[in-house]
């Protein structure tokens, strides 16, 4: 039963937004390229660049910004209502969202009562999740900022936090070389192709590669050669993933939405 | 030839060695940056926002914390002073990030400050907005009506108290959006361009790049500052090097050491081999 009033609601969410979708809309909801967004008499950019520091920031005029304020007309007859419902979507994302550290506090107290082997991280996870749900709820109170909990948040965020993302970050580089000392060998012809399109992609994306290139003609250099096998096997190969996952996303989604190999109990 | 052979099983910790000492040496010494022009990819990004019209507002979503910050700190603020500059305001975001608008903060406000911008009237940080309930939805959403998905500033100042955010309701009050973190969502360029046809830029970290250069073949992308060489390019547009002047050489001598590595392993790998068939 529960899981049939999930079915129907998902459908009709998701029949909903492929309407919204796919009904014709007025004019407020068509599409247009940049310049049917902008204002007839764009300003010239010429003079702004050397604009002094203390001048006003430009103000429009209040037709223009009355204009842009109210699309003339709305789309078809369920766009209004795609705002709430648009809003109940992200209401429900965050109760999934709270699923997760529900989870997390299940098992990492299991672990901690049995006693079991990771009881020390269980410990560490748990005492960080208090702690930190303990800062955040009180930094910028007045009684927060007496017990010290705005300090506190400035070391937990910008001192640890960041520095464990910093870390983190900053190893890539010493695996990066590692790697390519154990793994780029040149030792059959895909190798050596990989290698070969490594090695002018990583000089044409830095200036290094520009001035061991810079006597050569235009099309020689390091960076058109890059240029060249971003944009076109790059793009060809990134295309062909994408049209094939993006299939994949709309059979699955089918799926989802339908309630097709799901069992009902 | 024998030391040739022991390449091929060096110890890792002197590649370590060498690395650090290859990617401190440009932050102690400055290295001139050779001068090669702005590519396509940037220079799209500074055309879309120099045409910004008076009156419009550009939307930056600021999604990069510490890990990215050694590439996205530049790009975000090669693009703030452009806008400064021209005296266009902006409105900034951080969907899906909880640190992205500490980070966006400590690089925005001394920019502001600098050119007399006001907080409200000339610039709104709306923080952090949760995307739990998918991000499409919540981007199609500020597109529909920024006020409901976002009513309240990162301070929790309601936005309809804030003079600026009366010009931005929805996607049309705004000229264009510029998403920067350590690989911007598709979904931007799916719904902010896609469907109601504002440009929207990238500015993403150079590993995820690729990823990107079919949207900006097809059009569907105004422009992407790669990585540092994005920012340093677009600091020269501006005339005024910068954060990513200075770090583009840090990239250029770490793409350099791992050349260097892959040519050591392979020149160990060539001569171990060579003894093994001579030993035969």
């Amino acid at each position: 039963m529960r899981k049939s009033v999930v079915r129907a609601i998902t459908f009709v969410a998701g029949l909903f937004f492929l309407l919204e979708f796919l009904l014709p809309a007025g004019e407020g909801r068509k599409p247009g390229g940049p310049a049917a967004t902008q204002p007839a008499a764009v300003a010239a950019p010429g003079g702004a660049a050397t604009a002094p520091a203390t001048a006003p920031v430009r103000a429009a005029a209040p037709a223009e910004v009355g204009a842009a304020a109210k699309p003339k007309k709305k789309g078809n007859f369920l766009t209004p209502l795609l705002p709430d419902v648009t809003n109940f979507a992200i209401v429900v994302g965050a109760m999934a969202f709270l699923l997760g550290p529900i989870n997390l506090v299940r098992n990492h107290l299991a672990t901690l009562l049995r006693r079991g082997k990771g009881r020390v991280e269980s410990c560490a996870f748990l005492a960080c999740l208090v702690l930190g749900i303990t800062v955040k709820s009180f930094e910028g109170s007045e009684l927060g900022a007496r017990l010290g909990m705005d300090v506190l948040h400035d070391a937990l965020s910008f001192g640890v936090a960041t520095a464990f993302f910093a870390s983190s970050m900053a190893l890539l580089a010493f695996y990066l070389v590692s790697a390519a000392h154990r793994a780029l060998r040149l030792n059959n012809l895909e190798a050596g192709l990989m290698l070969v399109a490594a090695t002018i992609v990583l000089l044409g994306q830095v200036p290094v590669g520009d001035w061991l290139t810079s006597g050569l003609p235009g099309w020689l250099q390091f960076r058109s050669w890059t240029q060249w096998l971003l944009t076109y096997p790059n793009g060809g190969v990134q295309r062909a993933v994408l049209i094939g996952a993006s299939g994949g996303a709309i059979a699955a989604s089918l799926r989802h939405w339908l309630g097709l190999g799901t069992r009902t109990e | 030839m024998r030391w040739l052979t022991k390449l091929h099983t060096l110890n890792q910790r002197w590649l370590y060695l060498a690395t650090a000492m290859l990617l401190v040496l440009p932050l102690l010494v400055r290295v001139p940056v050779p001068s090669s022009g702005a590519s396509g990819a940037t220079r799209g990004l500074y055309d879309a926002i120099d045409s910004c019209p008076p009156g419009k507002v550009v939307m930056i979503n600021s999604n990069w914390d510490m890990g990215s910050r050694a590439e996205c700190e530049a790009q975000l603020d090669c693009v703030v002073r452009h806008l400064c500059r021209k005296r266009t305001r902006f409105v900034v975001t951080s969907v899906g990030l909880v640190f992205g608008p500490m980070f966006a903060e400590k690089v925005i406000r001394p920019i502001a400050r600098e050119h007399g911008y006001r907080y409200g009237r000339d610039w709104v940080n709306c923080g952090y907005i949760q995307a739990s309930g998918g991000l499409g939805v919540v981007v199609d959403g500020l597109c529909r009506d920024f006020h409901r998905v976002r009513p309240a500033d990162a301070n929790g100042t309601p936005i309809a108290e804030l003079p600026l955010m009366d010009r931005v309701r929805t996607v049309r009050d705004i000229h264009m959006v510029y998403c920067v973190g350590y690989a911007p969502e598709r979904e931007w360029i799916s719904f902010v361009n896609g469907q109601h046809g504002t440009p929207v830029g990238f500015g993403c970290m150079s590993i995820m790049a690729p990823e990107y250069y079919t949207f900006l073949d097809s059009g569907q992308l105004c422009g992407v500052l790669v990585g540092n060489r994005g920012s340093s390019e677009y600091e020269a547009l501006l005339g005024r090097p910068g954060l990513g002047s200075r770090l583009i050489m840090v990239a250029s001598f770490g793409n350099c050491a791992i050349l260097a590595a892959a040519v050591l392993g392979n020149v160990g790998m060539w001569a171990a081999e060579r003894k093994r068939r001579q030993a035969r």
